[in-house]
């Protein structure tokens, strides 16, 4: 069989679909698993019953990886606090996230390992959304204490699903407000992945060598598009892309993996370092950017193809687009099988797959290959490629946003050739800044250049009328 | 002699072609002021005019509710155009917290 990873993600997406559309016991998963794995094994030699068995097997194998997900540790957190009690607690661990300061506000994931309540301690796990009311210099697996009353995170939704599940499905269960500093306290010592510390300590120097070149606004588009730092974008442009449909430009993806990817292996091949390390060495690569940029669904995924073509080539094996894409997504649904009614792990996924399918297939049907004039021909593949990604995440984008933008294939005509070259612009100037400073300066006027035009056409574009519309 | 692909031999000309654009347009900014509007985005491209905004803006903007956005239109007919976005503070329904939010999304000119 040639896609037996495209199969298999297949199936096991549906476990979860069917496992989160229907209440099922966890042990009635677990012994229909133990039936099938049993008649699989007794089917070996009928290669067509096995398949199919193998199939059902994976199936399970889903909707048990998403039951265990809902279930929650004996020492959760979540079990200590039945309620919105008012009580104050005082809670030990360290900072999980990267703080975020925003509007004088702090907002970062704390883990806890340990919480006391009138004197009175016990030793816990799991995630808490903290809120301080001031800016606090905090760094990712920083100790704190915090004192404050937790709470469960309101069940209010603008969408299809609620903010109470949105957090729970990044296994945060409750929140801690903390309005003065006199409730938190650091304590000596640090814990957490020295590869993430490493990462965001990457992401920092990169940042600052953006912002130390371009101005608030074009550092913030840069950021974005290059780090995946979406903080500093102003609300309004965000805004204006998510009317035009050209958003996804402000996020890291297969684009960006793949420029890092060729970057790494041009200086390694200058270095005449041979072709089966530098495949390894840009694989290694690939994962630290992959960390960098906060290791989110588009990235992953990315990255996971990225990996699999190249490992493909040590192993001289032909890598399939359906596969490697299947990969990525059971990559990321093995670990959190949840992920698969996240927005973002949707889009990125429907549009890569709607791209792959009906790409070619619309190419071939209008004989694309037949045009003579190189940029006619060009100019309607790039149509082709938007129009097809248009259509695979519409569905998504109207039934999350209520909005309907008809002009995101005009817009796209002339904002992803403008964003793939700042984003070229902008590794260029991330890589020249931080060893040339005044090759740094003359890239940079001409990525400022780029995105000011950018700015310019999209604020342009949704202003034709019927641009877009709120269902 | 290293042996480039075709790909790498077009990184080597985009980087020339950059360097070249960036010199030219730092240059032609020395002469001409005007030129720097190229590199340098504008502040209505991030933020909304508060002088200008119209009622659908404000309402479309999906950041005030329908309300507040009326009393912004008629502080303004009422008192003339705000003269600094602290002034946004006096209409009724924009308190700190608001306003701390609103700081970053308008503008006054």
């Amino acid at each position: 069989m040639k896609r037996l990873f495209a199969f298999s993600a297949v199936f096991y997406c549906l476990g979860i679909i069917l496992v989160s559309s229907a209440w099922v016991n966890f042990w009635v998963i677990f012994y229909l698993g133990v039936i099938f794995f049993s008649a699989a094994c007794l089917s070996f030699r009928n290669n067509h019953i096995f398949i199919v068995l193998v199939f059902f097997l994976v199936l399970i194998l889903g909707a048990f990886n998403l039951k265990n997900s809902y279930m929650r540790h004996k020492l959760h957190i979540r079990n200590f606090v039945p309620h919105n009690d008012g009580a104050v607690y005082n809670l030990s661990g360290f900072v999980d996230s990267q703080p975020v300061i925003e509007n004088k506000r702090t907002i970062f994931i704390f883990r806890t390992q340990e919480i006391q309540l009138n004197n009175l301690k016990w030793l816990c796990c799991g995630k808490v959304l903290v809120k301080l009311d001031f800016p606090q210099d905090l760094s990712y697996a920083q100790r704190l204490t915090l004192t404050g009353v937790l709470s469960r995170p309101f069940g209010f939704s603008s969408g299809s699903r609620s903010y109470r599940d949105y957090l729970s499905g990044q296994g945060i269960y409750l929140l801690m407000h903390i309005k003065g500093r006199s409730q938190i306290t650091t304590q000596p010592g640090e814990t957490g992945s020295k590869l993430i510390i490493f990462s965001l300590w990457l992401r920092a120097k990169l940042e600052q060598i953006i912002r130390r070149y371009l101005s608030d606004l074009p550092a913030a588009v840069l950021s974005a598009m290059v780090l995946g730092q979406k903080q500093s974008i102003p609300w309004l442009v965000n805004n204006h892309m998510v009317k035009s449909g050209t958003v996804h430009i402000l996020v890291v993806s297969g684009f960006n993996v793949g420029i890092v990817a060729f970057i790494f292996n041009l200086l390694l091949k200058i270095m005449r370092i041979r072709i089966k390390a530098r495949i390894i060495l840009t694989i290694i690569c690939l994962l630290v950017y992959c960390l960098t940029t906060g290791a989110s669904n588009p990235v992953v995924r990315a990255t996971v193809m990225g990996t699999v073509f190249l490992s493909a080539r040590i192993l001289k094996r032909e890598a399939d687009i359906y596969n490697c894409l299947a990969c990525a997504a059971l990559f990321i649904l093995a670990a959190r099988p949840g992920q698969l009614f996240d927005i973002g792990f949707q889009l990125s996924f429907a549009s890569v797959l709607a791209i792959t399918c009906l790409y070619p297939r619309i190419k071939s049907f209008l004989r694309l290959e037949n045009f003579k004039a190189k940029a006619l021909r060009f100019i309607c593949e790039g149509c082709l490629v938007s129009f097809c990604a248009w259509i695979g995440t519409m569905g998504i984008i109207a039934y999350n946003f209520r909005i309907v933008s008809p002009i995101t294939v005009l817009a796209n005509i002339f904002i992803v050739p403008l964003a793939a070259l700042i984003t070229l612009c902008g590794f260029s100037l991330v890589l020249c800044g931080s060893f040339c400073p005044f090759l740094g300066k003359i890239i940079s006027t001409t990525t400022a250049m780029l995105i000011t035009l950018l700015l310019n056409i999209n604020a342009a574009i949704i202003k034709i009328p019927g641009a877009y519309f709120y269902l | 002699m290293l042996n480039f692909t075709r790909e790498e031999k077009r990184v080597i000309l985009f980087l020339v072609l950059i360097s070249f654009c960036g010199i030219t347009l730092n240059n032609l900014a020395k002469m001409n002021y005007r030129i720097k509007k190229l590199f340098c985005p504008q502040v209505h491209l991030a933020r909304i005019n508060l002088n200008k905004a119209s009622l659908e803006e404000l309402i479309s903007s999906r950041c005030l509710p329908v309300k507040t956005s009326r009393r912004i239109i008629e502080y303004r007919l009422k008192n003339g155009d705000f003269s600094s976005l602290e002034t946004l503070k006096k209409v009724k329904g924009v308190g700190d917290k608001r306003y701390e939010k609103l700081r970053e999304i308008f503008f006054v000119e």
